[in-house]
């Protein structure tokens, strides 16, 4: 019986003198006192230890809830200490550190976004060769050679017949001798064209383009399509027209503009047309049967409007302090 | 091109400011962007200088007193040409010049000016800014200026592609307008009859090879070089273009009135009056109205007198018989000229003209002949010409509209909507197309202007374009559940950002470079055969050129530490042919300086060779392909050491070393430490994309660490006594980790090394003496085998 006392003599006076104890030292001698291995907890299991056998199983029970109960109190306690007094430890004012930050290029950013808007309505993305012969970049798109609309493409030569891409045009040659309507494709990559390095324009920029080929495609589905990314491009309350336009590998063909309330003014963003039967013979589809529509645009235009920047070399010169805004 | 409202009042009846032309014009595939549009402007009225005194404190500047009708104003103007008595066009406070010039009041070295004396250049008018814009004396003072300069200058630039030759003149732009408005077009050119005085036959002689399929020439005689009347240079001047003498202005005047290319030749230069159309010998010298000498080629078409080259057709005529003020006699010339020739021509020559930018468009067979009646008149009008010949005109090309069918059912399936038939029929019929109905559709007449109208589908264009592209309802049509699409470089893109996730900016370099620079990089450089400049005539071999030029930007602007990768593609080879050019894409990663900076919790942490092993090994090791990447050190032309990164399969996956110092050196790349590179093998690694990972089950077993410190020389390499430790046992120890190297000061040609062995087994929980035998044998080979001292902890 009288153990029973002493459990309960024992719970009062801790929590009595726990509470008290405010500092690490001051706990730690309270632990010593009453959890250390001589201390009043040990000597009541060496009390409990004396009992008759009938009564171990009781008060072994309330033994070990009590060691539990105490143990709990204490940890609290000590917890409860290291939140007050940890502050003295520790300099929180100190700044962070963190694993550096990369970056991804803007370029690359805004194209995965285009990707992505495409991918979401079923387009695969494709790529192809940057150098490329003149037919797959300018005869088989319904260039001839000696055709004025050649002007409308500054060219780099490698030799007379090899070109640096002008446009990624060329990746959809490739993929129409090599496969079957239907398509739905991308092409993303560099593009050349011979032109005065300034800040509006650089000798090479990034396109993206579409083509769909199948026997149904119309104009109204290309509108469509194009809606659909200009709205989730830039915005769902985006302004834009089609106006006609003249590209020799689209019948017809339009540019579009989006609205720029900021300058007041239209801001040409992509072209695209039906595309042109000859292309389609060219490939050897039967252009009675198929008809589809193609589109592409400028990266670096994109993302000068989207990031308001105003020179097109920064793109390029990989400067940090530009890289690191990204 | 430059277009005049008024000009094109000569052709069609409209009523449309030069701003809502612009606009109806663009939305048809006429690009268009106001030049002057004098409705739009307001605060600008005649006004007279009623004096013009010297600005006290000014040398070049005049302060003028000027009337605009009802008070009279201060204006300080800078033109030399400013006098007292002029009518002039004054800009009040207020107005809004083009170019969204906003006239405020201003103080001009002391004296308030209110308001501006404008020129030429300042209204849009001319390019004409050296002095003041003079108006004639009868104009009313306090006139609104767009009373008075509008019906003359109101312009606008029209932007016209390559396939439609016919919007390069005015009458070309009218029958757009006139479509647009729902007019018919005047014609105030058919009704010219010609009425020869003489018997005089021009003989002209074609090339049967062809080039040129229609010639008409004629002679005039009694002509008088002088000024051209007012109606004339007025014209000219409104669409930016200076007088020049009465024939040539009519030449140009011509040019811009029907788009039809004429040449007017000094006879009396020519040997005898005939015309010879031919093809120039290699290597024949021609010297051109530009002065210049050009060496011609027989693909040049040219026009001769039988005996001398006179013009190179279709592009320019010759210095020696062009029209001086001396001329009296002429030959005019009016032809039509096959567009490629003209072009091949032209481009080999690196010779373009307003003639041959239309017949390389290609041009209208009809309109020569309208062209030489409108020259021959005109001559007579202002220049006082006689006509003094026959008019030979010699052709071998068919002068009839061609037929496009355009079926109704194609039409709906471009649109994806339907288009009513008279909607169709009226659109066409405004273009000047008639249509006859057919069973599928129309059968439409192309008149011969329209050279860009040849297939079905350009027909479907000229319907969609009038229609209007805005009334082409949109249709979108995908399924809400994705359907099948993949990118072939996912795998690639997760790369990215993985480095990017650890700190790596992503780099875009030119993929143009110095063909000089390039062949430090030691590889067989493309070449570029027509570069912009000589330092961008290559094609870069590696990523490298472009990242240590990122280094040694960025070092320069004062960032040293620099963590830089590139995915792009390189090209190798040699240019003259397209299948020897190996195209390939690649990723490099550069380092250099720190990744961490030193700071309150820690050292700086290097960018070292060590930190991009580890990337390397990182990458691919991520993959979960189930074996340690290996590294293979070989020889490299600008590295030192390289090592080349092999798999399981001594598959090379890329490469990771040191630039040498002489490479940095050429290059002038500025840096401070060690430039490490990475190179990773794409192909290889999105080959590793398509790996599925199999997860292994986990070994529940604990793992024993033990400690071993060996004293060793220093010239042993640590990564081979790893490397004999892991042979010993190949089941239970599974990794061996060196965590310290321990060199004395005194003492440097011995090293202590602390090695961390991790020993598990999959079956049973190891027990000391497992591990103990291990150890055992570990100390007896390692101490043999390097001739290490194992110390004691």
């Amino acid at each position: 019986m009288s153990l029973n006392k002493t459990i309960k003599g024992l719970k009062t006076s801790f929590s009595k003198e726990l509470s008290k104890s405010k500092t690490s030292q001051e706990l730690e001698n309270f632990r010593i006192k009453y959890l250390g291995r001589n201390g009043k907890l040990a000597s009541l299991f060496e009390e409990f230890n004396k009992l008759p056998a009938n009564e171990k199983p009781r008060f072994g029970k309330e033994l070990n809830i009590l060691k539990n109960q105490l143990t709990n109190l204490y940890q609290d306690a000590l917890g409860n200490n290291n939140e007050n007094s940890s502050s003295n430890d520790t300099d929180f004012s100190l700044p962070g550190y963190s694993l550096p930050n990369g970056s991804i290029h803007p370029l690359e950013q805004i194209t995965s976004e285009i990707k992505s808007i495409f991918q979401s309505i079923g387009f695969s993305v494709a790529y192809g060769p940057e150098i490329d012969d003149d037919y797959h970049n300018f005869e088989a798109l319904n260039v001839p050679k000696h055709h004025p609309a050649r002007d409308m493409q500054d060219t780099f030569f490698v030799n007379p017949n090899a070109v640096l891409r002008t446009h990624t045009s060329n990746v959809q040659i490739h993929l129409m001798e090599n496969q079957d309507p239907p398509l739905r494709h991308i092409c993303c990559g560099r593009v050349f064209r011979n032109e005065a390095v300034s800040y509006k324009s650089f000798c090479l920029f990034n396109q993206v383009e579409g083509l769909v080929v199948n026997e149904t495609s119309s104009f109204a589905e290309m509108k469509g399509t194009l809606e659909y990314f200009v709205r989730e491009m830039f915005g769902k309350d985006t302004k834009m027209r089609f106006r006609p336009s003249y590209f020799p590998f689209t019948e017809p063909s339009a540019e579009v503009d989006i609205w720029n309330s900021k300058l007041d003014q239209w801001m040409e963003i992509l072209g695209c047309g039906m595309v042109n039967p000859n292309v389609l013979s060219n490939v050897g589809y039967d252009n009675k049967k198929y008809q589809g529509f193609a589109f592409g645009m400028g990266i670096e235009r994109i993302a000068m409007i989207k990031y308001g920047i105003k020179d097109i070399r920064l793109f390029y010169q990989n400067d940090k302090r530009f890289l690191e805004q990204f | 091109m430059k277009v005049s409202l008024n000009w094109l009042k000569r052709f069609v009846d409209f009523d449309l400011t030069a701003t809502e032309l612009a606009e109806k014009l663009t939305m048809r595939g006429f690009e268009s962007e106001v030049v002057s549009d004098f409705d739009s402007l307001e605060h600008l009225v005649v006004g007279e200088v009623l004096k013009a005194d010297k600005h006290p404190n000014a040398d070049k500047l005049k302060l003028c007193s000027v009337l605009d009708g009802s008070g009279t104003y201060n204006v300080i103007c800078g033109a030399s040409n400013v006098d007292a008595g002029q009518k002039i066009v004054f800009a009040k406070v207020g107005a809004v010049l083009p170019g969204d010039f906003k006239i405020g009041k201003a103080k001009i070295r002391g004296i308030e000016s209110f308001g501006m004396i404008c020129s030429e250049k300042e209204l849009g008018i001319s390019e004409e800014h050296d002095g003041i814009m003079v108006l004639d004396e009868s104009f009313k003072v306090g006139t609104p200026i767009r009373e008075v300069l509008g019906p003359l200058f109101n312009a606008i630039d029209v932007e016209v592609t390559p396939d439609k030759a016919f919007g390069l003149s005015h009458r070309g732009i009218a029958r757009e307008v006139a479509a647009i408005v729902g007019t018919k077009l005047k014609t105030p050119i058919n009704s010219v009859k010609l009425n020869p005085q003489s018997k005089n036959i021009i003989k002209v002689e074609l090339d049967k090879r062809g080039g040129c399929t229609r010639y008409i020439a004629g002679t005039m005689k009694g002509v008088k070089v002088g000024p051209s009347p007012k109606w004339l240079t007025e014209y000219l001047k409104s669409v930016g273009q200076k007088s020049i003498n009465n024939l040539v202005d009519i030449s140009n005047f011509m040019l811009l009135e029907i788009g039809h290319p004429t040449h007017i030749f000094d006879l009396k230069k020519f040997a005898k009056p005939a015309i010879k159309v031919s093809w120039a010998k290699n290597g024949e010298k021609f010297k051109a109205l530009d002065e210049e000498t050009y060496e011609l080629s027989k693909d040049h078409l040219i026009i001769t007198d039988t005996k001398n080259t006179v013009g190179l057709a279709g592009i320019m005529g010759g210095l020696d018989s062009s029209v001086t003020d001396a001329t009296t006699e002429v030959l005019i010339e009016s032809a039509y000229f096959d567009p490629v020739v003209i072009r091949k021509g032209s481009k080999k020559l690196n010779l373009l003209s307003e003639a041959s930018r239309r017949f390389e468009r290609g041009t209208d067979p009809n309109s020569a002949v309208e062209a030489f009646n409108m020259i021959v008149q005109l001559i007579q009008e202002v220049a006082q010409g006689t006509l003094e010949s026959v008019i030979t005109d010699e052709c071998s090309m068919s002068l009839d509209n061609t037929y496009i069918d355009l079926s109704s059912e194609k039409l709906l399936k471009y649109a994806g909507q339907d288009i009513p038939s008279e909607e169709v029929e009226s659109l066409l019929n405004g273009l000047q197309i008639d249509t006859k109905k057919t069973k599928t559709g129309w059968n439409c007449s192309i008149p011969t202007f329209r050279t860009d109208l040849i297939v079905e589908t350009d027909l479907i264009e000229e319907v969609f374009r009038c229609y209007g592209y805005e009334n082409i309802k949109s249709s979108f049509n995908y399924s809400s559940i994705m359907q099948y699409a993949n990118d072939e470089e996912s795998t690639i893109s997760s790369l990215k950002h993985h480095l990017s996730s650890i700190g790596f900016r992503q780099s875009y370099n030119n993929s143009l470079e110095d063909f000089e620079e390039v062949k430090l990089f030691g590889k067989d450089a493309v070449s570029v055969i027509n570069p912009s400049s000589e330092k961008m005539n290559a094609m870069r071999t590696t990523l490298h050129t472009g990242l240590l030029k990122n280094l040694d930007f960025n070092y320069r602007n004062g960032c040293s530490n620099t963590l830089i990768y590139e995915y792009g593609t390189i090209f190798e080879g040699k240019s003259d042919k397209l299948e020897d050019i190996s195209q390939k894409s690649s990723l490099s990663c550069l380092v250099h300086g720190d990744i961490f900076v030193k700071n309150v919790h820690f050292n700086s942490i290097p960018a070292s060779f060590a930190f991009l092993k580890g990337v390397a090994a990182n990458i691919f090791e991520e993959k979960r392909l189930g074996f340690k990447v290996k590294f293979l050190e070989k020889k490299h032309h600008y590295c030192h050491p390289y090592f080349s990164i092999i798999d399981g399969k001594k598959q090379i996956l890329g490469g990771i070393g040191i630039i040498k110092d002489s490479l940095l050196k050429q290059l002038d790349i500025s840096h401070k430490h060690e430039v490490v590179v990475l190179d990773v093998d794409t192909e290889i690694f999105t080959d590793y994309g398509t790996y599925s990972t199999k997860v292994e089950d986990i070994v529940v077993f604990p793992i024993v660490q033990r400690d071993l410190n060996f004293k060793m020389d220093s010239s042993i390499r640590v990564g081979d006594v790893v490397k004999t430790m892991k042979s010993v046992n190949q089941s239970l120890l599974q990794n061996v980790t060196p965590v310290d190297i321990y060199q004395s000061e005194k003492d440097k040609s011995f090293k202590d090394v602390l090695f961390s062995l991790s020993f598990q087994s999959s079956k049973k929980t190891l027990e000391d003496n497992d591990v103990n035998l291990i150890i055992t044998d570990i100390i007896t080979i390692i101490s043999k085998k390097f001739n290490a001292k194992l110390r004691d902890n």
